[in-house]
């Protein structure tokens, strides 16, 4: 059986996209679903503000160690998926730049691809230790999670 | 007693001022009661224990559970990356 590629890593260097796409194609993959969040230097949702710049950090080992457990329940949720990888930047990072990145191949695009990087990005933001200081023009403020993870997570 | 070494990260880290503390505890201390002697112990802190996650060697921890010797315990708040 093929040994399918998962790719899981906390870095401060830029997220490569074509890299990471071209660990995670198969001869057998034919789509590719990928999510990549950046830093938003204006918000017009709820809270309107600007931002110049985020500060992330992240307690690296465990980080590294619950991407994988988020790798390993896309792959119980969706075992069609063929290569996974999941990204965090972190450091400073400014307005336009890609902080994070899910992506997930599978044979055919109809087969939960779109949904596994979903679940990837959601559980990312609930369990993998990052957290991120925003910085604008109004001073600086720790922007808190609110996912209290259960037993087993 | 135990020697404990707690790793603190973001607004936990900011508030005590350091990036790990250290702390003799009673060999037998739930994480309950270690949250509790935080919040006396550094007052700066008090506030923070009510949200803090705290985990055993990189998995998440919960009240009733008792803080193992030379584990490598850490505190930080709800996560936030992305």
């Amino acid at each position: 059986m093929t040994q399918f590629p998962t790719i899981y890593s906390i870095t401060e260097a830029e997220i490569d996209l074509n890299d990471l796409l071209a660990q995670i194609t198969l001869t057998s993959t034919g789509a590719a679903a990928i999510f990549t969040g950046m830093v938003r230097g204006v918000t017009a949702r709820g809270d309107a503000h600007e931002t110049e710049y985020l500060e992330y950090e992240s307690y690296i080992p465990m980080a590294e160690s619950k991407m994988k457990q988020v790798a390993d329940e896309i792959r119980e949720r969706w075992p069609v998926i063929e290569g996974i990888a999941i990204v965090q930047r972190i450091g400073r990072l400014y307005p336009k730049t890609p902080t994070v990145l899910i992506a997930c191949t599978a044979a055919h695009r109809d087969t939960g691809v779109f949904e596994a990087a979903r679940y990837g990005i959601d559980r990312l933001k609930e369990i993998v230790p990052v957290w991120k200081k925003e910085v604008g023009p109004g001073g600086e403020e720790w922007v808190e999670g609110d996912y209290i993870p259960k037993p087993g997570e | 007693m135990n020697h404990i070494k707690l790793l603190l990260f973001a607004t936990i880290r900011d508030r005590a001022g350091t990036r790990s503390i250290e702390m003799d505890i009673p060999a037998d201390m739930t994480i309950q009661k270690l949250k509790e002697k935080i919040g006396s112990d550094y007052p700066n802190l008090k506030d923070s224990m009510k949200s803090v996650l705290v985990t055993i060697d990189r998995e998440y921890a919960f009240d009733e559970a008792v803080v193992p010797n030379s584990a490598e315990i850490a505190l930080f708040p709800p996560v936030s990356g992305g």
